[in-house]
């Protein structure tokens, strides 16, 4: 006797009772089970271009800000450097005009 | 000549059909497979309306499922699987009442089997067997997998799953010497 052989044998695929795909079929139709999903292609790509779009429109509205907060910081610290060197002159200037006061 | 033909190209339209959602293509797929299905679940429980109803659930499954299979022999993969793991889950959860020697007699009247006597006391021997062994013992012998292709299906080692044959058979030979 061969076990392995015997167990082949005891083991065999059997059918189930005819109309399995039906009943399997009237469970679906019962609505027990949603239908597949499968995502079109098409629905895919356009999802992808217009996360795409919206990024660099996003992307591109965030760098304009960002350039433009840095133009306004660069413009204050112009004003603020030529505010101190008109300081700086009149400072001179009145220190000059106090010497030659002294010495007349 | 022999031609090579992509599997994208040969792989039935009835399956791409049922991921569309045509039912008659699901049910050409089911007709395909039910025996499969449907054994692994019978030689697991031995019996047969457990069997039916496992075997529906899986296909239930596997419509809800469809888009995720990638071919024909993901398919048998994902079935083999699906049915595998189910019937040790319900075993394990419920403890289901195996076969009587009653039920095994419709397995004696099928004109394939050799020795009737035999197979049936085979039948109700793997019914004693425990689950894991059981679901190894059925893969290995009904579908004629390798250990290496069964450990991929119920996801244990290699070794462990060889360890289980091989427990599996002795304890067998062990009860058929006793009571042959």
């Amino acid at each position: 006797m061969n076990l392995e052989d015997d167990l082949r044998r005891t083991l065999r695929r059997e059918s189930p009772a005819p109309g399995f795909a039906a009943r399997v079929l009237e469970r679906i139709d019962r609505a027990e089970v949603a239908p597949p999903v499968r995502e079109h292609p098409g629905r895919t790509w356009r999802a992808v271009a217009a996360s795409l779009t919206l990024t660099a429109l996003l992307g591109g509205w965030g760098a304009h800000a960002v350039y433009e907060r840095r133009e306004g910081e660069r413009a204050r610290e112009q004003v603020l450097l030529a505010l101190r060197l008109a300081g700086q002159k009149v400072r001179y200037a009145q220190g000059e005009v106090r010497t030659i006061g002294s010495s007349e | 000549m022999t031609a090579i033909v992509p599997e994208a190209l040969s792989f039935p339209t009835a399956f791409q059909r049922a991921q569309a959602g045509d039912h008659d293509a699901f049910a050409e797929m089911i007709g395909r497979h039910e025996a499969m299905v449907y054994s692994l679940a019978w030689n697991f429980f031995g019996d047969r309306s457990r069997a039916e109803e496992v075997a529906q659930d899986v296909f239930l499954q596997l419509y809800r499922s469809l888009a995720t299979i990638e071919s024909e022999s993901h398919l048998l993969f994902w079935l083999r699987q699906v049915t595998s793991r189910r019937c040790i889950d319900q075993a394990r959860r419920a403890r289901f009442k195996l076969v009587s020697l009653d039920d095994a007699g419709e397995v004696a009247a099928t004109p394939r089997a050799a020795d009737p006597l035999l197979d049936r006391r085979l039948k109700s021997l793997i019914g004693d067997l425990p689950d894991v062994q059981r679901a190894v013992v059925t893969l290995r012998y009904q579908e004629d997998l390798d250990p290496a292709e069964i450990c991929r299906i119920v996801g244990m080692p290699v070794n462990t799953v060889k360890s289980h044959l091989h427990r599996a058979l002795q304890s067998l030979r062990r009860k058929l010497e006793k009571h042959p």
